[in-house]
């Protein structure tokens, strides 16, 4: 995935109001919080459920959202052929059928991909939804005025890579011919290599049906044609505001997963985050059936919520698949000796690191590149034990091993952001700990814009930065393949694979593994193959975050999976 | 007034020690400058520095609020410790002064020299001149400060040191009231009788300027500028708290006041300290500057105006 | 009055040259500031050729100069745009589109400035009153306890950023007393009432800050007019100090007070970025600091073009107002 939170958005820029969003860490194998939390009562339907969120729904064309799963506001108006299913914890981390009668049947070798829609689907306004409707969905995310999605589509299906949606070229009907709808209730996918995941990728909007003649090009998103169980009321300056109402086309009878207790949904964004949570905590008038998708609490709130039972009762607790690490650049010096990385990876204190990304309570130490969580087939191992805090004897014994007995002078770089996560605070953190091995460590600030340009340009890229990379979707394929296969390499564009590997036999298995439509055996082989490329050093695992979010006393039915980590606005009833 | 020389100094220390006021706040901006420049010094008796993290005085499960009461006060920190890191906060208290006052100073003392140099011209200079430094003016009062300070800080690289950096954007991009004033003042003065008498008698604008004029636009400058300090402090803070401000790890008021704001309940002191320095600071130079614009000049103790250029118009 | 009329067209060209002027340089500044526009615009995982046409789209591989013109020509002649499946018209004067969102600048600041100029007006009211009201009761009360309480709490506003004064306001106020919701905006049209009582602490929180300014100002000015001799001499002849501070004394302040209001105006439109950031209101301020942390060019010179208008018109109100007050009080 893209690097940011949960919630879509093109821009996960150091926006000003992001204090609290950071998050933290981990997750613990088993956390039961969320489940306790809500539910205790029968859930009903009616009333109206506020959102208060940070980021505005800036894009809300199901082209242009980049979404872990289709998302959470989105997922309430669009439906796809599959979707995460609906349940909290680990169970939540799996994929299931949404419009599709199921989550895709491949060919031998998992390059074709068929799917069968279910019967009496309509759109908001009673027509009928078609597998037509869904390829010109697809086909339309590549349109240069609709960029902003994952780049899976345009990686994997036979003869996408040069197109350019159905605006550019109208004389061509046909569109992209990888895509086939032999029926209205059929359509085949065609992919360039076997890929295995593709059921996970079709839980993403660019997956939704949009019909042809309702389409308004860049216009689309102010009113998108629901297949949901809620459809678009208003949309006010670009997203600030968005009221969502029942789709009365909807029918609850052929979508398992959306429960769609409130009779409407009022998201309201552009607030600073920890005004969301004074006002989710002081629970008064609208605020008490309110919840947040995009705004975790943050310790000096996380401080007062401990201390109060009410308050802690209404706290849901998730993990995301999400890592947050210090990434080498192995071919500038002196991280190109590996002698090096090591003393760095024993010299980290992550309970300092923990402590700047807000405590135990929201942040989990890392020693493993992949998410602690089964589905994306974590396998702990920690290869080079820093301890609570710090190994720095360890580290100093290497670095002499390395020539660098009289201790060594290194850069950080790091954003300017207020994330909590590449920022300032935990750049420090890692100052400080690095010092008690020896190692001075300079602070290179950048602006969020700058920062991403350099550690994304195989030109620029700092030799030692701050990084964090999350799940596009709850599997090791997209959280490994981007930062460590070696084809993936970008020379010319934004580059994710930071240290440069090019091993061919992690390459090969990479290869091997997305052939594998056993996403069990799949995620084992994933574990697998981080270790392995763990003992290269290439990053500094330090912690995944916890999310910790507040909502409303009236609000019940609080379901939170490990997909998301952030609790299901499609469960929650107010009444 | 007259021109300064030995005797107006006197009579500027003179009137100055008559007012109580003004003597306790000079003391208490020179004990802030001191503690200032005594940083090093001052948490080395301490024991501590403002950079070392204290993992085990916080309380990890619960946010990182500080072990203890009064965010962990003790023999070893004198005013706690920093809530996540446990950093000492008198030591940063302290070595925050330096940056918070420092860059408030310097950015006053770019916007004074660039505002009086640009006044002084205008208000001498002929017509087009001052049409053209005038629009200047105008172009610069015109523009927001936050969002040109947010664009001209991501420009510069990263490596020219932060806070000389942010007293540099602040006082050039936020000279244009003073600069407005000190022409509104000029113009005020070069009617005066000795102004132009000293005009008649040959002297050349520059000599007339630094002889004459200088000194009669003193007390609004030094007044104005007296208010600039604390204005700059809370600038630097409200970069911070854009995400653009003096860089972590050094310490800055209002660096910490960003931080601190979500801890008011949690953590009430963290938030307290710098705001209560901040605090002391703008009264202490408030009241400095008021007892210095009555030293300077008594009878024109209230002639701070917002500059109009008024005289100019209406002759035209 | 043709003297007004030249005045009047001084003012304009001048208006104009300011505002092309700032324009100028924000396309400068902006067009070398860090942060690649096209890959923000078209996402983190874009390929290098999608960056490649996303740009073209955007014309941001034409020089700045070619940039600038089409700028200015959109501004006078407007321009046609292509949503992709239909071409849509911005009419003159068009500032452009957000490279963001699509959405024509023009439009996103008739949103957002009816939100910026609710904050500020209301703003405006409240330090005025407190400010005045404040530096007329120092003046009045010159060297007791009570100037001296309220000098420490009007500096307590300045040296109080506006982000801890608004939390803790807001904290207090809507959390822990509930005396009032937490602000979220409503619209003057939709709800005047629930429009007032949702920007009442906003208002408080700029106001604060805004208000010392106005009561060193006052209080100055009145002391300097108490000194003057017809005051003394309507003293000596028996006029109450009430009403020699009311009539009197008060006028000498109007004129200054006028001044730093249009000034403080102006620039308040555009500066109460970090009060609108913290209060959620969708305002110019909010959007603005938005649109830079994204390179958006065309709205943040749309924006700041707007509010350097707000800044030029008010200065020259203050101009007018300043001339027309001191006139008033000479003849008093």
């Amino acid at each position: 995935m893209r690097q940011s939170s949960v919630i879509a958005r093109r821009v996960a820029a150091a926006s000003v109001s992001l204090v609290v969003a950071a998050g933290a860490a981990a997750c613990g194998p088993e956390d039961n919080d969320a489940k306790s939390a809500g539910g205790d009562s029968t859930p009903h339907k009616g009333g109206t459920l506020t959102v208060l969120n940070s980021q505005p729904q800036q894009d809300f064309d199901p082209a242009r959202l980049y979404t872990s799963g289709g998302g959470n506001v989105p997922s309430l108006v669009f439906r796809t052929l599959t979707t995460r299913n609906r349940e909290n914890g680990e169970a939540g981390a799996k994929v299931v059928s949404d419009l599709a009668t199921d989550t895709g049947r491949p060919n031998k070798d998992a390059t074709v991909w068929t799917y069968t829609l279910k019967e009496g689907l309509k759109y908001e306004d009673g027509t009928a939804i078609t597998s037509a409707d869904i390829k010109y969905g697809i086909e339309r995310s590549f349109a240069p005025e609709l960029s902003g999605g994952a780049p899976y589509l345009r990686d994997w299906l036979v003869g996408a890579a040069d197109y350019q949606g159905p605006y550019k070229d109208k004389r061509d009907t046909k569109g992209l011919s990888a895509i086939e709808t032999p029926d209205a209730r059929t359509i085949v996918f065609h992919l360039n290599k076997p890929e295995g995941e593709f059921p996970y990728l079709a839980t993403q909007t660019q997956f939704a049906p949009v019909p042809k003649a309702k389409d308004t090009g860049t216009k689309y998103e102010e009113h998108p044609v629901s297949s949901g169980p809620y459809k678009v009321v208003s949309n006010d300056n670009d997203g600030e505001r968005l009221v969502l109402e029942r789709n009365t086309h909807w029918s609850a009878s052929t979508d398992a997963e959306r429960k769609a207790y409130p009779d409407r949904i009022d998201v309201r964004s552009g607030l600073d985050s920890s005004v969301i949570n004074q006002r989710l905590s002081a629970s008064q008038g609208a605020d008490a059936a309110a919840v947040t998708t995009d705004t975790n609490l943050g310790p000096a709130e996380l401080a007062k919520v401990t201390g109060d039972k009410d308050l802690a009762a209404r706290v849901g607790t998730g993990h995301f698949g999400y890592t947050n690490y210090i990434a080498f650049n192995p071919t500038i010096k002196p991280f190109n000796n590996v002698k090096v990385r090591q003393a760095i990876s024993y010299a980290v204190d992550r309970s300092s690191v923990v402590n700047a990304a807000g405590g135990s309570a929201l942040a989990e130490p890392a020693t493993t590149f992949l998410p602690n969580q089964k589905s994306f087939g974590y396998e702990p191992y920690d290869l080079f034990p820093a301890g609570e805090a710090g190994n720095a004897a360890k580290a100093k014994e290497l670095l002499k091993e390395a020539g660098y007995a009289n201790g060594l002078t290194v850069t950080l770089t790091h954003s300017n952001s207020k994330d909590f996560e590449t920022s300032p605070e935990i750049a420090t953190a890692v100052q400080d700990a690095l010092k008690k091995a020896g190692i001075t460590v300079k602070l290179q600030g950048l602006e969020e814009n700058d920062y991403k340009d350099k550690i994304h340009s195989v030109r620029t890229e700092p030799g030692f930065f701050l990084a964090h990379w999350g799940a596009d979707w709850p599997s090791g394929g997209p959280f490994l393949a981007p930062i460590f296969d070696g084809r993936q390499i970008v020379k010319d564009g934004a580059n994710f694979n930071t240290g440069l590997l090019n091993d061919k036999s992690v390459n090969a298995e990479i290869d091997a593994i997305n052939k594998l439509t056993d996403l069990d055996a799949a995620a084992k082989r994933w574990g697998a193959l981080d270790k392995k490329i763990g003992e290269q050093a290439l990053t500094v695992p330090l912690f995944h975050p916890v999310y910790k979010r507040l909502y409303g006393e009236a609000v019940k039915n609080v379901v939170i999976s490990d997909w998301t980590g952030v609790l299901d606005i499609s469960q929650v009833a107010v009444k | 007034m007259s021109a300064p020389g030995a005797s107006g100094a006197r009579q500027f220390w003179r009137r100055l020690r008559t007012q109580r006021a003004a003597l306790v706040a000079a003391v208490v901006v020179a004990l802030l400058v001191l503690v200032a420049l005594a940083a090093p010094l001052l948490t080395a008796i301490e024991g501590q520095d403002p950079t070392t993290y204290h993992p085990s005085l916080v309380d990890s499960a619960r946010g990182g609020v500080p072990i203890g009461s009064f965010g962990g006060v003790s023999a070893e920190h004198w005013l706690g410790v920093e809530p996540q890191t446990g950093r000492d906060l008198f030591a940063r208290l302290v070595y925050g002064a330096r940056v918070s006052l420092g860059v408030a100073l310097a950015a006053t003392v770019v916007q004074v020299v660039i505002g009086v140099v640009v006044g002084v011209a205008a208000a001498l200079g002929n017509q087009w001149v001052d049409q053209l430094l005038s629009r200047i003016t105008d172009v610069i009062v015109a523009m927001p400060l936050m969002i040109m300070s947010l664009a001209l800080l991501a420009i510069v690289p990263s490596s020219f040191p932060r806070p000389v950096l942010v007293a540099l954007v602040i006082g050039l991009i936020a000279w244009g009231n003073i600069a407005k004033i000190v022409r509104a003042q000029t113009l005020t003065l070069k009617e005066l009788d000795y102004v132009s008498a000293a005009r008649l008698s040959g002297w050349g604008s520059w000599r007339v300027a630094r002889r004459e004029l200088l000194p009669g636009i003193a007390a609004p400058v030094i007044t104005y500028a007296a208010l600039l300090v604390p204005t700059n402090i809370t600038v630097e803070a409200a970069l911070s708290f854009l995400g653009v401000g003096v860089k972590p790890p050094t310490p800055s008021w209002g660096q910490m006041l960003t931080a601190a704001d979500v801890w008011y309940q949690a953590a009430p002191q963290y938030l307290l300290l710098p705001a209560g320095a901040l605090f002391v600071t703008v009264l202490a130079l408030t009241v400095l500057g008021d007892g210095v614009r009555t030293a300077l000049d008594p009878r024109a103790a209230s002639r701070l105006r917002v500059g109009t250029g008024r005289k100019r118009e209406a002759k035209a | 009055m043709s003297g007004f009329g030249g005045f009047a067209l001084r003012r304009l060209v001048g208006a104009v040259v300011t505002l092309f002027a700032i324009s100028v340089i924000v396309y400068v500044v902006f067009y070398v500031t860090p942060g690649n526009v096209a890959q923000i615009t078209c996402g983190p995982r874009c390929s290098p050729a999608q960056v490649q046409q996303v740009a073209e789209q955007l014309h941001l591989g034409d020089p700045l100069y070619v940039r600038y013109w089409h700028f200015l020509e959109g501004l006078v002649a407007g321009q046609d745009y292509s949503t992709g499946t239909s071409v849509q018209h911005c009419s003159a004067p068009c500032l452009g589109l957000s490279y963001q969102s699509d959405q024509q600048v023009t439009e996103l600041i008739l949103a957002k400035l009816p939100v910026s100029l609710s904050l500020v007006f209301g703003s405006m009211v409240l330090w005025l009153i407190l400010g005045v009201g404040t530096g007329v009761l120092s003046a009045w009360r010159r060297g007791r306890l009570t100037e001296r309480l309220l000098t420490g709490i009007t500096l307590a506003g300045v040296a109080t950023p506006v982000f801890v004064i608004g939390l803790v306001l807001m904290i207090v106020v809507c959390g822990q007393l509930q005396l009032l919701p937490f602000p979220q905006y409503v619209d003057f049209t939709d709800d005047p009432e629930q429009w007032a009582w949702n920007l009442l602490l906003p208002w408080l929180s700029l106001a604060l800050i805004e208000a010392a300014a106005f009561a060193r100002l006052t209080r100055a000015a009145m002391l300097e007019t108490l000194a003057e001799d017809h005051i003394r001499t309507f003293r000596a002849y028996g006029v109450g100090e009430r009403s020699v501070i009311g009539r009197h004394a008060l006028r000498g302040a109007f004129a200054p007070v006028i001044a730093l209001n249009a000034n403080n105006f102006g620039s308040a439109v555009g500066g109460a970025v970090l009060t609108e950031t913290l209060f959620g209101l969708p305002g110019i301020g909010q959007e603005l600091v938005h649109a830079v942390n994204v390179v958006d060019l065309p709205v943040v010179v749309g924006m700041v073009l707007v509010i350097g208008f707000f800044v030029v018109v008010a200065n020259v109100v203050a101009d007018v107002l300043y001339a027309v007050a001191d006139r008033r009080v000479v003849l008093a």
